[in-house]
């Protein structure tokens, strides 16, 4: 008896190899590794099925990966010499990854495509030799969102003053705000991530990095201002606690009417469509010693080691260009990283247009500073130092030190 | 006592080759997919490593640094703390639930029995999502509940005197059911002449179950604090979850650190430096609790 | 025999349901908000029922991606694994805990020093161990490796030192071979540690994220938890999709719960041990 089962375990040993030998078939299968916030893959299904209509030789295989585990899934596959045909990339995972990306060249004109996309978007795109190695598909902005209707309750209105006003001055409405309602509780909400986070540095003058974007500097005043300002709205109530000390969504706290505003970014229009218990928009957000954004985006790249490399370019090179990124784009609520596609979205027009307008005046060393590779690295330091003045157990000034300390412990 | 009664049995068999063969298949995939890359893993301890570059081998700098690493101090003593009370409190409440329902005897038994074994069978994740519903601060029920009261929030999971608290909370709540099965099926092992005998004897029921249901449990107690006392210093899901290690380093532990490391950070040797000292605070602890509860072999 | 219980039934029962309630109360609350709608998610103050009964998330994440494959995948790997695992796992238990050779308690040992250690720091060795084995990307390489599970053993010896040895004795004095002696004898023997196994392993297996994150990179193989997973983005979380999938995943664990609860915890007392 022990011999059959023994038997079994041998047969299901072979069964592998004989699996393996089935999963091999005649057609191109693309594979494509990608996260989503919404609907961003079936999206990218039906923008690209009009290739793979015209191509009926090649399939696709669209992988979607938990965000959390999205990084590490591509390391895993990369370092285990299975690396994707094409992956959706961000901003932040760009200089992690652009050494294994195949490059353009070869695949597509360069000169056309440094003609058709934003070149802000394209500075993220390009690896350390200055190489376009992916493309740009939506392009973000970190702004503000602010709940309309709960502005209007407290008599102001939301819209005008945003055009010109300073944190001081949103600080004053937001008290008034949450004065006159029952529900809106806190004035305001930041994700509970270095990226949204520097929106704020930003606003306030500060920068992460030395002036030459070689080592990790948040010992500047700009930045320390704005960790103190930020504890401050905390301990005035003016910013939910629960967001940075424990895992609360702005996001669900925006869609509950519980925060007046939330520092997001355009990619929340795609979400805050569904709100029909108010009304909201996207304004400016308030001037600190700057006004400033954090551009961002998506990007769509192949792989240097990957299988297929030249039909994923082909593809990846398809949905990028105007008609299908237009579509794309429309189909997510983003803004497109072509400077040719103009959209015409159903609802929310100023919406967009506020996020594109905040973009011009932002300073290109946002980009410039989201672009390294150390940046992306640092980002518990950062969220875990933060949290420490939060608790109250560190200084502004020491949380901005530790972080400098640990940064330079990591470029070792 | 009646221990001495199963004593009588025969001991085991002596034999090779059959009992070897009865583990090949087990001992074949263990060492295939656990074993060796485990030691490749670990030897990386020794290794500097990001993920997408080729090992250094620096002897035993990471293990120096990880003395000095402030961040680690607390993890390994938040790890400790949660899977102290987490076996505690695991071990005392699955085996009370056992005693109040292994019986047979009770109405609607086995409805309680699911009731309670109910959230073992629900992902981490479904876990996290449904505390959070729960638990959180503006969001969460608890909170609107205590303000409809007039009483005020608590935050339960923001406040770094409660978050601890209430993971552990959840933890017990997530995995009560399980070790309350393993508890039942112990309990239920335990010959029923025996406490039969003892009532004759004239064995209060406060007495039989420390002379009669203690000694006869020892074994299925032990099992159950080894296996709590493991999967609490592994817990990773659940937290992440619920508190993603917060507020500041209230709730991060070996576990989460060591994913931090190895793929955010990309510090794949270090991370199995500190995976090499989890696995030693884990071994050490497991044996105490082999050595604390007599001998091994002594099954009854 | 006088217990407490039969004195105050009633207070047992009240404790009882407080606590039952107290354990149910998180999962009914994940399963009705499974048919609130969006908006309703969000709202303050919470309800516990849906003011508007809807079965929109159920049909969208349906008519999105491949539920129907990841569950036929899931319901694959979760039934062979678990086949398997009880098969293996009993016959190791019974190695360790009927046998006396040489190494035995190494070997135990070692089985057991496997489980300390955290799956996330060898991911990549067992990646390149899967990888070489052809077994990236095959269902095959979620359902072999985890079905080898430490804890299984552990459960399947503990049970099975109390089986008596004269039966097995007076078995090999008839001349019963030692194949014939386990699945005749041994396994007949073991049901409800055979049923607790199989409920263990089949839950381990459905609800397992790790492994299929390791071995499966091919949206046809996906399983429905790494599905779930996949409605956790970077900026924004799906949750009708993962409320209503989180629902449905919740069905298979509990079935197979309800079937096998007969079969263990039960008579172990009454039958064997008393030989």
């Amino acid at each position: 008896m022990k011999k059959k089962i023994l038997c079994l375990m041998m047969t299901m040993i072979m069964l592998l190899s004989l699996g393996q030998a089935m999963a091999q078939g005649n057609d191109v299968t693309l594979t494509v590794l990608w996260f989503n916030d919404a609907n961003e893959s079936e999206v990218f299904k039906e923008t690209v099925a009009d290739y793979l209509e015209a191509n009926p030789g090649v399939k696709l295989d669209v992988q979607v990966v938990a965000f959390d585990a999205y990084e590490k899934q591509l390391k895993l596959m990369l370092a285990g010499g299975n690396a994707p045909d094409l992956a959706r990339m961000t901003t932040a995972l760009m200089p992690v990854f652009s050494d294994a990306l195949e490059p353009l060249e070869g695949h597509a004109d360069i000169a056309e495509v440094e003609k058709a996309f934003a070149p802000s978007m394209l500075a993220f795109a390009r690896n350390g030799e200055g190489k376009i190695v992916a493309y740009p598909t939506e392009a973000t902005a970190n702004g503000m969102l602010v709940n309309k209707t709960a502005f209007e309750k407290a008599g102001i209105d939301v819209v005008e003053l945003s055009k010109t006003w300073t944190w001081d001055e949103w600080e004053e409405a937001a008290r008034k705000v949450i004065a006159a309602s029952d529900t809106v509780k806190y004035g305001l909400a930041v994700d509970f991530t270095p990226h949204r986070f520097s929106t704020i540095i930003y606003q306030f003058g500060g920068r992460m990095l030395t002036e030459d974007l070689s080592a990790v500097n948040f010992s500047n005043e700009g930045t320390v201002n704005a960790i103190k300002w930020f504890k401050r709205m905390h301990d005035e109530g003016l910013i939910p606690p629960s967001v940075w000390l424990s895992s609360e969504k702005p996001a669900e706290l925006f869609q509950a009417g519980i925060i007046a505003g939330h520092i997001g970014g355009s990619w929340n229009i795609n979400t805050y469509v569904g709100i029909t218990d108010f009304e909201w928009t996207a304004v400016q957000c308030p001037k600190g010693e700057i006004r400033s954004s954090v551009p961002g985006g998506k990007f769509i790249a192949g792989f240097k080691d990957a299988k297929n490399k030249d039909e994923a370019m082909k593809l990846a090179g398809w949905f990028s260009d105007a008609e299908h990124n237009a579509k794309y784009c429309l189909g997510t609520n983003n803004l497109s990283s072509r400077v040719d596609v103009s959209i015409e979205y159903p609802a929310n027009t100023e919406a967009f247009g506020v996020f594109s307008e905040e973009l011009k005046v932002t300073p290109t060393y946002t980009a410039e500073e989201w672009n390294t590779a150390i940046v992306g690295k640092i980002g518990n330091a950062v969220k875990e130092n933060v949290v420490q003045v939060l608790l109250g157990s560190m200084t502004a000034e020491e949380a901005a030190a530790e972080i400098d300390r640990q940064a330079a412990e990591l470029m070792q | 006592m009646p221990k001495a009664k199963r004593k009588g049995q025969k001991g085991n068999f002596h034999q090779t080759l059959t009992p070897l063969l009865f583990l090949s298949p087990n001992a074949l995939i263990f060492v295939v997919f656990i074993i060796i890359p485990a030691v490749q893993g670990l030897r990386m301890s020794v290794m500097d490593w990001s993920i997408l570059g080729t090992p250094k081998y620096i002897g035993l700098r990471n293990f120096e640094r990880l003395l000095r690493d402030r961040v680690f101090g607390i993890t390994v003593r938040n790890t400790v703390v949660y899977s102290l009370f987490m076996v505690l409190l695991i071990t005392v409440f699955s085996l009370l639930l056992a005693l109040l329902l292994y019986r047979n005897t009770l109405r609607g038994e086995r409805l309680f029995r699911s009731a309670f074994y109910l959230p073992s069978l629900l992902s981490m994740i479904t876990v996290g999502i449904a505390w959070r519903f729960i638990m959180g601060d503006e969001m969460g029920i608890i909170n609107y509940v205590l303000r409809a009261w007039g009483a005020g929030e608590v935050g339960w999971l923001s406040d770094p005197k409660f978050a601890m608290g209430s993971v552990i909370f959840v933890s017990v709540w997530a995995q009560a059911g399980y070790y309350m099965v393993i508890m039942i099926s112990g309990l239920q092992a335990i010959p029923q002449e025996l406490y039969e005998a003892a009532t004759i004897d004239g064995c209060g029921r406060k007495q039989s179950f420390w002379h009669i249901t203690l000694p006869m449990l020892k074994s299925t107690v032990l099992v159950v604090i080894v296996l709590a006392t493991i999967s609490s210093f592994k817990a990773y899901e659940l937290i992440n979850v619920m508190t993603g290690g917060g507020p500041g380093y209230s709730t991060k532990f070996i576990v989460q650190q060591v994913y931090q490391v190895a793929f955010t950070e990309d510090r794949m040797g270090y991370a199995s430096a500190m995976s090499v000292v989890l696995m030693a605070i884990i071994g050490v602890f497991t044996l105490l609790q082999f050595k604390l509860t007599g001998k091994e072999q002594d099954y009854e | 025999m006088s217990r407490p219980s039969r004195r105050h039934p009633a207070l047992k029962y009240l404790a009882l349901a407080l606590l039952g309630a107290l354990f149910l109360f998180p999962v009914l609350w994940v399963v009705l908000s499974s048919f609130k709608p969006q908006q309703e998610l969000f709202r303050v103050p919470q309800t516990l029922l849906p003011n508007r009964w809807t079965l929109d998330n159920y049909l969208f994440s349906f008519s999105q991606g491949d539920f129907g494959l990841n569950i036929k995948n899931s319901a694959i790997v979760s039934v062979t694994s678990t086949l398997l695992a009880v098969i293996i796992n009993t016959m190791a238990g019974y190695a360790l805990s009927k046998f006396i050779f040489p190494g035995r308690d190494l070997i135990f040992g070692v089985m057991i020093a496997t489980l300390m250690i955290p799956l996330q720091v060898i991911m990549v060795p067992i990646f390149l161990q899967l990888k070489g084995l052809g077994l990236l990307n095959t269902l095959l390489g979620i359902i072999i490796p985890p079905a080898a599970t430490p804890t299984g053993i552990f459960l399947a010896r503990q049970y099975m030192t109390t089986l008596p040895n004269s039966m097995i004795e007076a078995a090999r004095i008839d001349g019963a071979g030692e194949g014939y002696l386990f699945m005749r004898i041994i396994l007949p023997l073991s049901k409800p540690i055979v049923a607790t196994l199989t409920i263990f392993s089949f839950m381990w297996r459905w609800n397992d994220y790790l492994w299929p994150l390791i071995v499966i990179t091919n949206n046809r193989l996906q399983t429905l938890q790494q599905a779930l997973a996949g409605f956790v983005g970077q900026l924004q979380i799906n949750w009708s999709s993962l409320l209503a999938m989180t629902t449905v995943s919740m069905i298979p664990v509990t079935a197979v719960f309800l079937v096998f609860q007969r079969y263990f915890m039960i008579g172990i007392a009454a039958g064997s041990v008393k030989g």
